[in-house]
């Protein structure tokens, strides 16, 4: 009689040892490798760093300094105004080239190679190309102080290297949409397009049919690739560095040039910067990810 | 709790490890060799049994690539010693790495550095904390190519590094000059500017056609400096700035330190990218040929004795490209030195590679491949090595030797570096409302921690 229920419970033993077996590896790395540096790290922006021959911890200061400066905040409002921009973008143009994607239309299956193509480039060949094309010393201005609109290259126009940020702007809104329209594209797929067939028989008009069938369909796939996208943004070093206007820099930069310096005890100046990030970016990231939790309950999806 | 536990053990490993373990039978080669009691032949024998040299030097030069690869990599082989180049984008990096490894316990013969190339803060760095192989420099065959004599004013370079006392734990082994060039083809010679007060009027009458690079950076410190040196108020230019920080006082610094500043502040309205809103400067020695080439700025200052002839001719600098006098009077020298650190894991192929780059044959292969100057001193060479050395000289464009010589001021202290460079950041580029004494107080005080 008991037979049975023995039996039953070590096969669900077994898979519960199996699951942690499956879990373990990226657990490991997760705790070791990623929670130990950032331990680390938080413990080096509260003023540990023994083998420097700092050792203040816990000591408030290199935060307090750090936030009590005009300047971090200049630079966090450019850090935030690069990532948002360039994330919603990408999104609308992601969307659109989505929607269009699902439809027939001639050179399809080619189209549908091309717009991956950023996708296998990588960001720092798409930042040399924007300084090759747009630059002041780039092909553009080159050609038209040749041809004669400009007198030398320097007059041309200013896109790169400003607090602007066009060229940090570009070059993610150009590597980032095909993720966008990938991400949503297969989210598409997957729906089908039957309610929007069904919504049109029912009389509902283009704009009724997308902002009350399509889009609430499509929110998973729009949610999980920005969520993607601005923590990328937010963290990313090399175009800001490159592309950027000089002082203020974006917050990765501003780490960068500490841990750069001569002066190595500036290192636990950088850690608090990094730690900021981090911080910051959680915050951001958990909101908007509860937000949406918070709509989905409301429409009825678990 | 569980990545607490872990990050706490990690600390904890940490921690420990401060006692600094050594491989007895190279720490019992370095005691013998410093006290002079290992024969060259003994340090050549001991360098073939370890067989690799580990060089890390900054790697973004192609020209300084390939003399490594092509003549240095096979003339240390015939020596029985193999050279594996390590090439990194700053040399911060590379004392990092000893740091961080003497910091973990590696001692001699357990590092992964045998020789850095470096000067100035970098160097100061490594023996602030210790971290140095010993005076070693005046010991291999070929020290005899340098002066070390203190009585002698020229051995001055060889014995202060950016006036920190080298105490021959270092090897020279290029000399270099602070040059700026101009391009003549948008700037007649004759205007071109040789103090900084022509300089000046030059950007007014011509906005933006000029930036420097941005300290931090060597380059960068190096034209505050200069700056600095020019405006002295006492006129006595470089000379105070040999001190260090805890002899010159931040007070006495700052008041030296103002009019240069007060220059620079003024010179950033007319940099160039100042008319479309915000002052742009070169991050680099790179950007700053770029900006050059491309006609975007006049004229550039940075190191390099030749670096007009071997720009021409490797088509980095643009055509009617010349070398000017200025600032007249500042014209910043220095050498760089190969440094082997206190934890080289292969102690005598290190010494061999070091007294093989002091060589004439190396420094003649080095000033034709790649236009850096000799670091050996000319004086103590016999008359053909001097030839040798002349012949493979790429030559000076626009300004000759008795110029340049004539020019000439000593770099600035270390420490008043890392002051002058924190003031600089604060005042220009952050354009702070203090004042340069109370910031030079802040940085002073920020320093010394």
């Amino acid at each position: 009689m008991s037979t049975p229920k023995t039996t039953e419970l070590a096969r669900h033993r077994k898979e519960r040892m199996w699951m942690w077996v499956q879990l373990m590896p990226v657990l490991a790395v997760l705790s070791v490798l990623f929670g130990g540096a950032l331990i680390l790290a938080v413990m080096q922006s509260l003023g540990f760093a023994p083998w420097f021959g700092v050792n203040t911890f816990p000591d408030l200061s290199y935060f307090n300094a750090l936030w009590g400066n005009w300047s971090f905040w200049q630079s966090l409002a450019l850090t935030l105004y690069y990532a948002i921009v360039s994330t919603v973008i990408a999104l609308v143009m992601g969307i659109l080239l989505a929607l269009a994607l699902i439809r027939m239309f001639p050179g399809k299956s080619l189209y549908k190679y091309l717009y991956k193509l950023p996708l296998m480039i990588p960001y720092t060949v798409g930042i040399a190309l924007a300084v090759i094309m747009l630059g002041n010393g780039g092909m553009i201005s080159r050609i038209s102080a040749f041809v004669g609109l400009i007198g030398d290259p320097s007059e041309f126009p200013q896109i790169l290297k400003t607090h602007y940020g066009w060229g940090i702007i570009a070059v993610y809104v150009w590597k980032q949409t095909p993720f966008v329209t990938l991400t949503i594209y297969a989210v598409l797929l997957g729906v089908g397009r039957e309610t929007e067939e069904a919504a049109a028989i029912l009389g509902a008009n283009k704009r009724q049919i997308f902002f009350q069938v399509t889009l609430p369909q499509i929110l998973p796939g729009i949610v999980s690739s920005t969520l993607i996208i601005f923590a990328f943004n937010i963290g990313a070093f090399e175009a800001p560095f490159i592309l950027g206007g000089g002082f203020p820099d974006t917050l990765p930069v501003v780490a960068w040039r500490y841990f750069n310096d001569a002066d190595y005890t500036l290192q636990l100046q950088g850690m608090a910067v990094v730690v900021s990030i981090a911080v910051i970016a959680s915050v951001i990231l958990y909101s908007y990810l509860a937000f949406y939790r918070r709509y989905e309950r409301r429409i009825g999806r678990n | 709790m569980k990545k607490l536990l872990m990050g706490l053990s990690v600390t904890a490993c940490l921690m420990t490890n401060t006692a600094i373990a050594e491989d007895a039978d190279a720490a019992a080669f370095r005691d013998g060799f410093l006290a002079g009691n290992v024969t060259w032949e003994d340090v050549q024998a001991r360098a073939k049994t370890e067989g690799t040299v580990n060089l890390y030097y900054w790697g973004g030069s192609d020209p300084i690539n390939i003399w490594m690869d092509q003549i240095v990599a096979p003339d240390l082989a015939k020596l029985g010693v193999t050279l594996n180049p390590v090439r990194i984008t700053g040399t911060k990096d590379a004392i990092d790495l000893v740091l961080a490894e003497m910091g973990s316990g590696k001692g001699l013969g357990e590092g992964s550095v045998d020789a850095i190339w470096l000067n100035g803060e970098n160097f100061a760095t490594l023996k602030r904390q210790n971290a140095l192989f010993g005076a070693f420099a005046d010991k291999v065959p070929n020290s005899g190519n340098i002066e070390w004599n203190a009585d002698d004013p020229r051995a001055l370079l060889n014995l202060r590094d950016f006036g920190v006392e080298t105490g021959n734990a270092e090897m020279p082994w290029s000399g270099e000059q602070y040059v700026c060039a101009v391009n003549t083809n948008r700037l007649d010679r004759a205007n071109a500017p040789s103090t900084f007060a022509e300089l000046q009027s030059y950007l007014e009458a011509n906005p933006g056609k000029f930036t420097y690079v941005k300290p931090p950076h060597y380059i960068g410190n190096t034209f505050v400096q200069a700056a600095v040196y020019a405006h002295n108020p006492d006129g006595t230019g470089a000379e105070p700035f040999q001190q260090s920080i805890s002899e010159v006082g931040a007070e006495e610094l700052a008041r030296l330190i103002t009019p240069g500043l007060e220059y620079l502040e003024a010179l950033e309205p007319h940099l160039l990218g100042a008319q479309s809103g915000n002052a742009r400067y070169a991050e680099d020695n790179g950007a700053l040929d770029g900006l050059f080439l491309n006609g975007e700025i006049d004229i550039a200052c940075k190191f390099g004795l030749y670096a007009v002839a071997t720009g021409l001719s490797n088509g980095t600098y643009p055509e009617g490209a010349e070398a000017i006098v200025f600032p007249e009077g500042n014209m910043i020298k220095n050498k760089n030195y190969l440094a082997i650190p206190a934890n080289a894991p292969n102690p005598a192929a290190s010494l061999v590679m070091t007294n093989y780059m002091s060589s004439v044959e190396a420094q003649v292969t080095k000033l034709k491949f790649t236009g850096m100057p000799p670091g050996v001193d000319p004086w103590k060479l016999s008359e053909a090595d001097v030839a040798a050395l002349t012949e493979a000289s790429p030559g000076l464009i626009g300004v000759t030797q008795a110029d340049l010589d004539a020019n000439t001021a000593p770099d600035t202290n270390a420490t008043l570096v890392d002051v002058i460079e924190a003031t600089w950041l604060e005042y220009i580029e952050r354009d702070s409302s203090d004042g340069i004494d109370v910031i030079v107080a802040r940085a002073v005080e920020n320093l010394a921690q």
